[in-house]
């Protein structure tokens, strides 16, 4: 007899795999589509974070409030009054956040409400990048690819922008050269990679960063409450850059340059590039950002290494596939 | 400050409607001594409903931890004999059907989750097995790693979860792409399976025929007898909204939620 969770599931691949090509690409979840899932959980994930005990402490609200100093007035007066808010009314307020996140994270990963939910994350990672990353340091001079720069929620928008669902991009005539290039076409979509990339390799040399002991004191800063083989990973990159901090932020200022003009490569050596942002932004991730510290407690997202390497996913080349036959473009009608 | 109690109730809460929805679910699938064959989804879904409320609300505590370990152990070994039956018939793909290996996993998070626990409780003198001692951030879990394995795994089907069941509606919209209808629907459908049992529950019978050709005429089927797959059809509707997939789906997602928010307030 067939189970209900068979059925499901079962049922819609037996389905996907009835009418070649086409019905597969309407129901199966396309690449777009498995990297709004992959948005999705760590939408979900964050919210789920939020729950966490520290969130209702002042603790979280004083974390907040230590992103604004070094940021211009007008950035930082606001990160302050939020702050306080925060601090006046701890549970209703971080119930509120952790309720939005939830909804965001379950509103993505229904078909249904996707586009509602893409939209309202990206009013929200807006809000957040201000009042609760302060901007992610860019203005104050503490920003490091390492350390979650130009700050994670802002690649949560980029992402919700470049993997809007957009009608007609199952168009086989000028099919996107790749994901995030389908609702802004490829050059505003190189665009922001340029962007994003070379001021994560901007920031890698900045004067706070290029110091001898700038990214040794960064890591080794991290192994504390983390269990054993993460804290073992921090204290093996620690010693690997310890007084080496000019070389390792030059040498990771190039690896960031040479992944920022990848995606105008040819496609060969643009999806190395692109598996160097993947494996790059996934080694900063572990050992420069500790998964986020989630397991050190008190985090409120898995931090920016995850996200690039799900945004570098969105970049990778398309494979060439054969145009629809008038039969098989009727049945997507 | 630790986790409000009314959100840890909430939870709870959540916790007793999947747990009262699943026992519902086994009475209306039963029939005479015989249950559905998806039955002991239902009653793992019980027992963690009941078992999770008790962590989150201490009024609804039932049983002492070591024995929910012990039932937990039990419902792991039965999900592992699953899989591993689904992966000798269907091929390791079979894993990523998400019918049993979900089921496994939570199990097993329930064992971990009670083992960690209980050694918290002792260490901090609490009495109390839940989120009394997680929630003050007390750092209750050993091998913290294993749980927030566990977290993106709850997490990450759950969303999968949630996209199926989307999937699913658009099935029963009719937005699919037009297929050709079987002069014999019912033989189609006897034949369909899985395809057929997620439409019947959600749909039209025109509808239902025409995927149900389409994936005969494709040759995916599931392999199971066609008299098995018919009784499977007709669940849905005879039985009614209880037995449709997605309320089992839905359960699942809401387990799922719960668990990982239960294990990361536990970090």
């Amino acid at each position: 007899m067939v189970s209900d969770s068979t059925a499901l599931a079962g049922g819609l691949r037996a389905s996907a795999r009835s009418t070649p090509d086409a019905a597969a690409r309407a129901q199966f979840p396309d690449a777009r589509r498995w990297l709004q899932l992959g948005l999705a959980a760590i939408w979900l994930l964050d919210g789920i974070l939020q729950f966490q005990s520290f969130m209702f402490t002042n603790g979280f609200s004083q974390m907040l409030a230590g992103t604004a100093p070094g940021n211009p007035a007008v950035i930082a007066d606001p990160i302050n009054w939020t702050s306080r808010l925060i601090t006046d009314h701890p549970v209703a307020t971080n119930t509120t956040f952790a309720a939005i996140q939830v909804l965001l994270g379950l509103g993505i990963g229904n078909r249904r409400t996707v586009k509602v939910a893409l939209a309202a994350s990206i009013a929200w990672a807006l809000g957040v990048w201000w009042f609760g990353e302060g901007l992610g340091g860019i203005l104050s001079g503490s920003a490091s690819p390492v350390n979650g720069a130009p700050g994670a929620v802002i690649i949560y928008a980029l992402l919700a922008v470049l993997l809007w669902p957009v009608a007609g991009d199952q168009d086989d005539a000028h099919p996107a050269p790749f994901v995030a290039a389908r609702p802004v076409g490829p050059a505003l979509a190189k665009a922001a990679w340029l962007i994003l990339w070379g001021s994560l390799a901007y920031f890698a040399v900045t004067a706070a960063n290029r110091t001898a002991q700038g990214l040794h004191d960064m890591v080794a800063g991290m192994a504390s409450g983390e269990p054993g083989w993460l804290a073992a990973v921090n204290r093996a990159a620690a010693s690997l850059l310890n007084n080496h901090g000019l070389t390792a932020s030059i040498i990771l200022a190039v690896l960031l340059a040479v992944i920022a003009v990848g995606v105008f490569l040819p496609v060969s050596l643009a999806r190395a590039t692109i598996i160097l942002a993947i494996v790059l932004a996934l080694a900063i991730w572990i050992a420069g950002q500790d998964l986020g510290t989630i397991l050190a407690g008190g985090a409120t997202d898995p931090n920016s290494g995850l996200l690039l390497a799900l945004l570098a996913a969105a970049y990778w080349p398309a494979a060439r596939r054969p145009a629809l036959t008038p039969e098989t473009q009727g049945e997507l009608e | 400050m630790m986790v409000p109690s009314w959100i840890l109730d909430i939870f709870a809460a959540v916790m007793l409607v999947v747990a009262g929805v699943s026992a519902g679910r086994l009475a209306a699938g039963r029939a005479g001594s015989r249950f559905r064959p998806d039955a002991d989804i239902d009653a793992a879904h019980v027992l963690m409903g009941i078992a999770m409320a008790g962590m989150l609300a201490s009024s609804l505590r039932t049983l002492p931890n070591a024995v929910w370990i012990a039932v937990f152990a039990v419902v792991t070994v039965w999900f592992t004999w699953r899989v591993s039956a689904e992966v000798r018939t269907q091929g390791a793909a079979a894993l990523g059907t998400g019918h049993h290996l979900p089921h496994l996993v939570h199990g097993t998070a329930m064992v971990y989750m009670f083992a960690a626990v209980t050694t918290a409780a002792h260490g901090s003198g609490m009495g109390m097995s839940g989120m009394a001692a997680g929630s003050a951030g007390m750092g209750t879990l050993k091998v913290p790693t294993l749980g927030l394995a566990f977290i993106l795994f709850m997490v990450a089907w759950a969303v999968w979860d949630l996209d199926q069941i989307g999937n699913a509606r658009l099935h029963a919209r009719g937005r699919l792409p037009r297929l050709s209808v079987s002069p014999q629907p019912a033989a189609a459908l006897a034949v369909a399976g899985p395809a057929a049992s997620v439409l019947t529950s959600a749909g039209s019978a025109t509808r239902h025929a025409a995927s149900a050709t389409a994936v005969t005429a494709s040759g995916a089927t599931a392999g199971e007898p066609a008299s098995t797959s018919s009784v499977s059809t007709t669940e849905g509707t005879e039985a009614g909204p209880l037995l449709d997939p997605r309320v089992a789906v839905a359960c699942r997602i809401a387990m799922g939620i719960t668990m990982a928010f239960m294990l990361a307030i536990m970090l």
